[in-house]
């Protein structure tokens, strides 16, 4: 039997080190931290020495250097160089999954409401349609979808559904083309201010609504006064092409920037951000009355945000090459700028063609002038679209379902109407549920499209394969693939999560 | 020396324990959560076989300071010394509390993918390092004494909150622990399946068993409690043998919580 | 209580089938789901319409005489097998015994199988005959077959009909068993194999002209094994109702799961790659290795697994951990390293299973058996195969998707795992790392990685070791799996409630025995049916192998078999041939995992 006064005295305050649970805890990670390192630095220098040994060096260059490539369709079909091969690609791939997100939610969304039908035909068509197309590869369809098109009837010169306005052959889909002229940035220029009264003009409506209780419908007033805008801008624009020279300007002010000052620039951002991260961090961590509580994860957290920073700052300082890329795209994009306003009066927005058919040598072929869809495109776009509705259309008939029945009662004992049931409490709750599973397939659409090199198809993997297999750079073509579709990722959550974000604020 | 041997019965009369040996020291213990201050200089001795229940208004720091006892929580100022063995970041120290120390939660805590019976037994068999045979008779004497015996081969599911909660007990006295904690085991039961909880808790003070329970039944706290703490704000307000502490509570704020409550 | 409704759930395990819909008389069944409104029967009406003519015009390509089927028929052995040597084709066969073995034997251990009422089955039936007249009416069919599909479509409507009849005989709803609904249907189709004249074709690349296709039933090489498969079948499913009854339950089923387990790699490796073992190299290198490590291994395990070892089994674990990673460093066996890693792994883990005597002699015994299997599959694996194919690897077509899938799911398992727990851990650099790889991954396509590594791979490792193209792709594939099936783990570990933290650390447990014994069984039972879902998605995507250039079931229906001069131009029919087959596994897969869901109520919670 001790008393408390001996007790005090037998414990010791020292903790032996390997039993010290931090300590522990910070080793593990860090032994953990080591092993990963150490084994990607193990995997790299192997990988560095093979390609020494077979002469390859892994250098961007071939960006600048010329390839022969060609490519299936899109803004340039004989791209100089390999940037220029790799940069048509994007736009290829950009443009199938734009389109593909906006008709696979059409389609899905059908598909959900068709599942959910009072009509048996119906309800079972669309359980047919989600049950097979979830069940096979998107891969096998698309190959097949593919060699169905091939069997298409060949392309002439007075052929199409609609000659002169819709051809469809074993050259692909070719349709009248709505483009963007050399007035468009000026115009842009015009919604935007446009866009700025609009915002003011909601604000203004709200008070009145707010102020009177009457019904001002601010939405619809400022989506008026952007487009009264638009619409005059289509006059107008030309009022704005003193922009030019401002862009030429900045530009040049960009170009005698000289590097140094640009590193200093971007050191200083970094360490201030970092240290005002910090900043804001450990005054987080302090008490109303003064008490500073860290545990070891928050000194974590700020000895990685340092650590973070000063590697940026050693980047920058070491490898001068940022900074003076940054400097260089900045004053491309602005002389750029300056070029795309320095156009005469006349020029308009918008323009569209229609498709032409040439013929040079034996066969007839499509021309420039209309919206061509290769059959690689069309095969791809398609399985995607199909794939994709499958999926959303389950989302869409899962987060109607989770809609509890007792809300549309309670909707209807108020006395909403059948559209405002649907508009004001069946949607905000479903869209909830839709919303973000729908952002995974948007996703999953978008790095899908890569399966267009089956199909020859010149997407950023089609043509990324050829890029390197003629320059041998498999590494960089890699580097930017990763870069490209982490990015698209990226956007496409954003979105999404804006969408979620404002969602919630819905059901408020 | 056994914890399981019954001693002289405890009641509403109060105990001589001062030659007894504290089993939980408490000095200046305080905890942050962020800019909220949850223990506020907290400093208490509880002594070997003593029964103490603590008191006070929700959010008053009750659930954090008996947290704070077994290290669910970590207190960032003062120390705690349970059994001669103070808290601190060794891991020896942490292992030595965590298996001398039962805790009992207001929701049960039963892990609802095992047998009643695997309940019991899992800790002593992978912590204590016993045979598997063993911990299962040990198990079974232990169900016998909460009373659920029959249910060795149920999930928890398949059970009712008061059996659920005295399985909870079952499960910690598994571990041999010198002292049990209670995290207001009754608040989440039913009116008529308290009863059967707190008569397994009272046999279990009978027993000689150090307690420290957090609740709101003043029927028990009155009934076997040896002290009781009144705490707000994160600091213990009053402390006081039971007879003491209801009849003449010496804070003017016990006396309004005693108002309120009674 | 939600937390504890499912295990009570899946404990009783009840199949019971939801309860029959109240049935409408057919005239007003057929004005409310098909006239209810103008708008819906101007629905009905064109879309039926839609609907017959899309039959009509699918049917009118399949069944058109300038269809190549036979180019399909010709080569199904190329589909399932690729080049596999005839003269060895027992192999394939006996693999596949194996797997339907351990099929039946789970499903009867398990109790797989639901109760069909027998009206409904007879309603399936006459639905099934209505489309069969469907189709001999829509169809490009001569007068005779047209004829033969009538009958056909008759004879199933009397028994539909029969059996219906028979289902409200007596009193009492009658039901039948999947399982026997199962047996009948693939009795029907094997003696199909032996009364149906389907044809005998096959492709014989040595002879002139390499097609043989001769009228008649299909050959004595593919009936009779199919009809052996299925007595296997029903002989395994009937031993499994005795293994059922006379053993254990929980010690049969964690064998049959070590047997499954076990059984890609040995059939595999040992089976169908018939690895001939340079016995002199086996027992100058292999054995010795093996033997030093089993001997030095379960000395160290079994001091280490003693409750009284206290940190310095812990030390003693990081040393051996530090050496293994060491002996990267200095040109050294492969196999040496990795199995230091093995026993660092387990030194690690020792004391969270440290116990009694009983405990430690499990404990080795399972380092000795993972030891050995592993040292066994190295071996294997180094081995060159007797079974000579023509370029690539020695299995191709359906198999190697299946072995593909096979392996990226079970190889993706464990690191999907360590990655969720990572990502879910206390420890900031874990979670870093974690989410960084999974995010990662998450983000770029699979093709782009599959290409990566089929490229890369070679030259990550050090001169003079070689990796098969297909195995680098199962490293990607595996790479990628993970990161998507961490995220399904995951969201079941979040699931488990703070308090089942709390209890578990309350009564003493380490990290590990916390994770093992409480938050893992309960997070994966929870991720099941993603979990599941993830596992089609895996299978499906092996599809992607045809890119890379392996010879998979897409590639050799896309691009081999139209390449045949006999075949020019049979792409269509090839690729339908390849979806169906796709189909058929990913939708009953589908089916399982909904019914699994059911019988577990997991899908309620």
């Amino acid at each position: 039997m001790t008393t408390a006064s001996t007790t005090r005295e037998r414990v010791s305050q020292r903790v032996p080190l390997w039993r010290d649970v931090i300590v522990l805890k910070w080793a593990t990670q860090l032994f953990l931290l080591v092993a990963v390192l150490g084994t990607m630095w193990f995997l790299a220098s192997q990988a560095g020495d093979n390609l020494r040994a077979r002469n390859i060096n892994t250098e961007f260059d071939f960006l600048e250097r010329p390839v022969d490539i060609q490519i299936s369709e899109g803004i340039d079909t004989h791209p100089d160089t390999g940037g220029r091969a790799l940069w048509a690609a994007m736009v290829n791939t950009l443009r199938l999954s734009i389109s593909g997100i906006f008709f696979a939610s059409v389609l899905g969304v059908v598909v959900g409401l068709a599942r959910l039908s009072d009509n048996w035909i119906v309800r079972r068509i669309a359980t047919g349609w989600v049950e097979v197309l979830r069940n096979v590869p998107l891969l096998v369809q698309m190959v097949l979808i593919y060699s169905a098109l091939t069997a298409l009837p060949r392309v002439g010169l007075d052929t199409g559904p609609v000659n002169g306005w819709l051809h469809i052959s074993n050259k692909g889909i070719s349709m009248p083309r709505f483009f963007i002229a050399d007035g468009f940035y000026q115009w842009a220029v015009v919604v935007l201010v446009g866009a700025v009264v609009g915002y003011f003009v909601r604000r203004h409506r709200q008070a009145v609504q707010d102020r009177t209780g009457a019904h001002a419908s601010p939405p619809l007033w400022a989506l008026g006064t952007v487009a009264a805008f638009g619409l005059i801008g289509l006059f107008v624009h030309p009022i704005f092409s003193w922009l030019g020279p401002v862009f030429g300007g900045v530009a040049d002010v960009l170009d005698s920037i000289p590097n140094a000052v640009a590193q200093v620039v971007f050191a200083i951002i970094s360490v201030g951000l970092a240290a005002a991260w910090i900043h804001r961090f450990i005054s987080s961590r302090r008490s109303a009355i003064g008490h500073l509580s860290i545990s070891d994860d928050d000194w974590f957290r700020i000895a990685f945000t340092a650590l973070a920073s000063l590697a940026v700052v050693v980047l920058i300082a070491r490898w001068t090459g940022f900074s003076a890329w940054t400097l260089n795209s900045g004053r491309d994009l602005f002389e750029v700028m300056a070029d795309k306003f320095d156009v005469n009066g006349a020029a308009r927005p918008f323009d569209a063609m229609r498709p032409d058919i040439v013929q040079k040598g034996k066969f007839p072929n499509y021309g420039t002038n209309g919206l061509t869809m290769s059959l690689g495109f069309a095969s791809v776009f398609f399985a995607v679209v199909f794939y994709t509705s499958a999926f959303i259309g389950e989302n869409v008939r899962g987060g109607i379902l989770a809609v509890p029945k007792g809300q549309t009662e309670a909707a209807k004992a108020v006395g909403l109407g059948r559209g405002q049931i649907i508009r004001h409490v069946v949607l905000p709750q479903a869209l909830r549920v839709i919303l973000p599973p729908t952002g995974n397939q948007y996703l999953n659409l978008t790095k899908n499209t890569s399966l267009a090199v089956a199909v020859g198809m010149s997407d950023m993997v089609q043509v990324g394969t050829t890029v390197f297999n003629q320059t041998g750079m498999t590494l960089p073509v890699v580097a930017i693939w990763m870069l490209f579709y982490l990015s698209c990722s990226l956007t496409i959550s954003v979105i999404v999560n804006w969408f979620n974000v404002r969602m919630r604020l819905v059901e408020r | 020396m056994t914890d399981m041997t019954p001693t002289e019965p405890t009641g509403n009369q109060t105990r001589d324990l001062s030659g007894a040996r504290d089993m939980i020291v408490c000095e200046n213990v305080s905890k942050w959560y962020g800019d909220f201050q949850a223990l506020d200089g907290v400093s208490a001795n509880i002594k070997e076989q003593e029964v103490v229940v603590v008191l006070g208004p929700s959010g008053s720091g009750k659930s954090t300071w008996i947290r704070c006892i077994n290290r669910l929580e970590i207190h960032q100022e003062g120390r705690i010394v349970v059994d001669d063995v103070e808290l601190t970041n060794d891991l020896r120290n942490i292992e030595k509390v965590r298996s001398e120390v039962g805790m009992v939660f207001q929701q049960f805590n039963l892990f609802p993918h095992l047998t009643i019976l695997d309940n019991v037994t899992l800790a002593p068999i992978w912590v204590r390092k016993k045979p598997r045979a063993e911990a299962e008779a040990q198990a079974m004497a232990l169900l016998e004494r909460v009373g659920i015996p029959e249910q060795a081969q149920k999930y928890p599911g398949q059970l009712s909150g008061g059996q659920q909660q005295r399985v909870a007990i079952a499960r910690a006295l598994a571990m041999e622990p010198r002292i049990m904690l209670f995290d207001e085991p009754t608040s989440a039961l039913d009116p008529e399946m308290i009863k059967e909880v707190l008569d397994v808790m009272k046999a279990l003070a009978l027993s000689g068993m150090t307690m420290m329970v957090v609740t709101h039944e003043m029927g028990f706290a009155k009934e076997v409690a040896d002290r009781l703490f009144f705490m707000e704000g994160g600091q213990i307000v009053e402390q006081n043998t039971t007879e003491m502490f209801f009849s003449n509570p010496a804070e003017e704020r016990t006396k309004l919580f005693l108002s309120q409550i009674l | 209580m939600s937390e504890t409704s499912s295990a009570t759930a899946a404990g009783s395990a009840s199949g019971a089938p939801p309860p029959e819909v109240t049935r409408l008389p057919p005239r007003q069944w057929v004005k409310e789901n098909l006239f209810s409104s103008p708008f819906s029967s101007a629905l009905t009406i064109v879309t039926s319409i839609v609907l017959l003519a899309i039959a009509r015009a699918l049917l009118s390509f399949i069944f058109n005489p300038i269809r190549q089927w036979n180019s399909t028929a010709t080569n199904m052995q190329l589909f399932f097998t690729r080049a596999y040597p005839d003269e060895q084709y027992i192999r394939v066969w006996f693999s596949l015994a194996v797997i339907i073995v351990l099929t039946s034997i789970s499903m009867a251990v398990w109790r797989a199988g639901s109760s069909i009422p027998l009206a409904r089955l007879g309603r399936k039936l006459l639905a099934g005959a209505a489309l069969l007249l469907l189709l001999a009416l829509l169809a490009p069919f001569s007068a005779s077959a047209t004829i033969q599909w009538t009958l056909a479509a008759a004879c199933v409507a009397v028994i539909g009909e029969g059996v219906r009849r028979s289902a409200s005989k007596g009193g009492a709803e009658r039901t039948v068993s999947s399982l026997t609904v199962l047996v009948v249907t693939l009795a029907g189709l094997v003696a199909s194999l032996w009364v149906v004249p389907y044809g005998h074709h096959t492709y014989i690349p040595s002879r002139q002209p390499r097609v043989l296709a001769e009228s008649g039933t299909v050959a004595l090489t593919t009936k009779l094994p199919w009809t052996i498969m299925l007595l296997i079948a029903v002989a395994a499913y009937l031993m499994g109702g005795v293994i059922r009854e006379r053993l254990p339950v929980n010690p049969t089923r964690i064998t049959l799961l070590i047997l499954w387990l076990l059984a890609p790699p040995v059939l595999i490796y040992l089976v169908l790659r018939d690895p001939s073992f340079d016995m002199g190299h086996v027992i100058s290198t292999d054995l010795p290795i093996f033997a030093a490590y089993a001997l030095g291994g379960s000395v160290i395990l079994s001091w280490l697994t003693r409750p009284s070892t206290g940190e310095a089994g812990r030390i003693l674990a990081v040393t051996i951990l530090v050496v293994g990673f060491c002996t990267f460093l200095t040109p050294m066996r492969m196999v040496v390293r990795l199995d230091m890693l093995l026993l660092a792994i387990f030194a690690l883990a020792a004391p969270t299973f440290a116990g009694g005597p009983r405990n430690r002699k499990r404990y080795v015994l399972g380092w000795l058996g993972v030891l050995g299997v592993m040292s066994w599959l190295i071996t294997a694996i180094n081995t060159p195969s007797t079974v000579s194919v023509p370029g690539g690897f020695f299995i191709g077509g359906f198999s190697i998707t299946l072995m593909v899938a096979v392996f990226t799911i079970v190889l993706s398992f464990p690191l999907g795992i360590a990655l969720a727990l990572a990502r879910t851990s206390t420890m900031p650099i874990f979670r870093l790392l974690a989410t960084w790889f999974i995010e990662f991954v998450r983000g770029v396509p699979l093709i782009t990685i599959l290409i990566f590594f089929s490229i890369m791979v070679p030259l990550f490792l050090p001169r003079g070791m070689h990796l098969g193209e297909v195995a680098a792709v199962v490293i990607g594939y595996v790479l990628f799996s993970s990161a998507y099936l961490a995220e399904n783990v995951r969201g079941g570990l979040q699931s488990v409630t703070r308090g089942q933290h709390e209890a578990a650390d309350a009564v003493g447990m380490t990290t590990a025995q916390k994770t093992l014994f409480i938050v893992l069984p309960q997070g994966l039972r929870v991720a099941i049916p993603p979990l599941v879902g993830h596992c089609i998605g895996v299978f499906k995507e092996t599809s992607l192998l045809a890119i890379i250039g392996v010879f998979d079931v897409l590639y050799i229906g896309r691009i081999v078999i139209p390449g045949q001069t006999e075949f020019m131009g049979s792409t269509k029919e090839n690729l339908l041939f390849v979806s169906v087959i796709y189909w058929i596994f990913a939708y009953q897969m589908s089916k399982a995992s909904q019914r699994l869901e059911q019988r577990t109520g997991l899908g309620e919670r």
